[in-house]
């Protein structure tokens, strides 16, 4: 279990020290991309889509549409945010830059690298998640919706863990793809359709989608979100998060180790 | 006093091929040990191991008493490595790369702003402080890489290839670096292609072929050893009777070089020579690891 432990140790934390300081160097780039994101969602799907659909129905009781939308955004925002980190982040700093191979002439190791690069994708997740609650703070407090906001805090942490298991699934592919360009094969056949399909932006009701999103992590922080915000079930679905990001975090750090350190290290 | 390097019977197999063969090597304080050989023949390979890159299949690794495969972590302490490659964070400036790879050490060096200022003066790049690395020369790259490697205050070093790509000017500022880190007593571990290099940095050599070391000791006696007291070098075109004077010695072809075979003899052979071939026009000089390679490149 020394790939686990790893996660805990200094060399891990280094790394995220190195890529935070590397974000945090212009606040423009670091913070308005969150902020601005849930904004052109919101106003695409909230008020265009919701234009048509208007209010649907959650826990038997109709919704707003856009209220529906913004707890889902923060699910979404968590997976792509953790996603794209691991994957064309971690791609180009294996790859093009050649950081990891720096950071390994030192005293961390591969297994540090991968766990850096899972809890990086993490923090910068929920970091995204923060910017994008004030954001939901100050449409709620505009009037455009209508969301129960006392415990979003709360729920920063599922969004966390379900991020370190999305790191791992990303850093998956990373480890597989041979060139940048390929990076399109999961992005359009795994990400895209996961993101969508998992009650992010629209409830889904056939009768496979349900059975399958029950094993997605994606669709339980979802539904932890929109059960904490606008009122449902909430406990189920974060349980859900924990347990499936678990079981993702125990199959992909290990398998993610093994097929880079062939990659890598070339062993 | 235990070596800083010990290294013994390191076997590797990479896909299947066994790339490094029972090697040994050994580096001492204040020393720094060439390890030569053609493309193909291990070198690298049993570079990654020595600095922990991979993990040997049998054999083992002892850096300033420590085992490699049993305290990694606190052996690396006590590395520094520069790889072949620039492998510089292109995220920060100069003096920030230098700054943030301390922080991948633990003790972290003390004092770190002084160790930063200080490397940034002796490798002559205080002026480019705040530049992004990629906007230096090759020369001041390297230099980059080599005072990283040391901000941790490392007793050995690893030079990959310090100086390939370099101009001249650049590649003896280099030497005048490593010249100047031997004397502060560290072991220093260097690959290189360029003869002269080897033989002006290195206190010894280990010369590795198919993955063995096939010699080692000062470039004199390796040269000695493996190529012969002197090289004739001799137009291959008439080379029909000097061939034919090789095969009654049992020889093969020898090394040619731009329409010149290079014919490494012993002292004795040299005379024989001579005798044999009073009018033929041929020049006679020492052997150089140049003459090394081709042999080992041309060895079955």
């Amino acid at each position: 279990m020394s790939w686990l432990a790893a996660a805990l140790e200094w060399q891990s934390r280094a790394v995220v020290g190195r890529h935070l300081r590397v974000y945090l160097r212009n606040w423009y780039t670091a913070f308005l991309p969150p902020a601005l994101e849930p904004l052109t969602m919101l106003l695409a799907f909230g008020a265009g889509l919701g234009g048509y659909v208007m209010s649907l129905t959650w826990q038997g009781r109709p919704v707003e549409y856009m209220t529906y939308v913004a707890p889902g955004l923060l699910a979404y925002a968590t997976f792509m945010t953790a996603i794209f980190q691991s994957l064309f982040g971690a791609f180009i700093r294996m790859r093009y830059q050649r950081t990891w191979e720096g950071q390994l002439t030192t005293q961390v190791e591969l297994s540090h690298v991968v766990w850096g690069e899972v809890l990086w994708a993490a923090v910068l997740s929920t970091m995204y998640v923060a910017i994008i609650s004030l954001v939901l703070v100050a449409l709620q407090a505009a009037g455009l919706i209508a969301l129960d906001l006392r415990w979003l805090p709360a729920l920063w942490p599922a969004s966390f863990v379900a991020a370190c298991g999305f790191g791992a699934l990303g850093l998956f592919f990373t480890a597989i793809v041979p060139t940048i360009d390929h990076m399109n094969l999961p992005v359009f056949l795994i990400v895209l359709p996961m993101g969508l399909l998992s009650s992010t932006y629209f409830p889904l009701e056939h009768p496979v989608l349900v059975a399958l999103n029950l094993i997605n992590p994606l669709y339980h922080l979802a539904q932890a979100f929109r059960g904490a915000l606008i009122g449902g079930p909430v406990a189920g679905h974060l349980a859900g998060v924990v347990g499936l990001s678990a079981l993702l975090l125990a199959i992909l750090v290990p398998l993610d180790l093994r097929l880079l350190r062939r990659r890598v290290l070339g062993d | 006093m235990p070596a800083l390097l010990d290294a013994r019977s390191l076997v590797k197999h990479l896909g299947g091929r066994r790339v490094v063969d029972g090697v040994d090597l050994a580096c001492e304080s204040a020393q720094v040990v060439g390890l030569l050989g053609p493309n193909g023949a291990g070198k690298t390979t049993t570079l990654r191991m020595l600095y922990g890159f991979l993990r040997p299949d049998a054999g083992s690794i002892h850096v300033n008493g420590v085992e490699l495969g049993r305290d990694l972590v606190r052996a690396k302490r006590a590395i520094g490595v520069c790889t072949q490659d620039d492998t510089f964070d292109g995220d920060f400036t100069v003096e920030q790369n230098l700054s943030i790879a301390a922080r991948y050490f633990r003790p972290r060096p003390t004092d770190l702003g002084r160790r930063v200022a200080e490397l940034l003066e002796r490798f002559d790049l205080a002026g480019y402080a705040r530049e992004k690395p990629e906007t230096l020369s090759g020369g001041y790259r390297r230099r980059l890489m080599i005072a990283r490697a040391l901000v941790h205050r490392p007793r050995l070093l690893f030079l990959d290839e310090p100086t390939t790509g370099l101009d001249p000017q650049a590649r003896m500022g280099v030497w005048d670096l490593v010249d100047g880190l031997r004397a502060e007593g560290l072991g220093i571990i260097l690959t290189t292609h360029y003869m002269d290099e080897a033989e002006r940095l290195s206190d010894a050599l280990t010369v590795l072929a198919r993955g063995r070391v096939v010699a080692r000791g000062t470039a004199k006696t390796v040269l000695g050893d493996l190529v012969g007291e002197h090289v004739i070098v001799v137009d291959a075109g008439p080379g029909a009777a000097v061939a034919a004077w090789l095969t009654a010695r049992g020889r093969g072809e020898p090394a040619s070089v731009l329409g010149a075979w290079h014919v490494p003899v012993s002292g004795e052979e040299l005379a024989e020579f001579a005798r044999a071939f009073p009018t033929l026009r041929y020049e006679v000089r020492g052997p150089t690891l140049d003459d090394l390679f081709l042999k080992l490149s041309l060895a079955p």
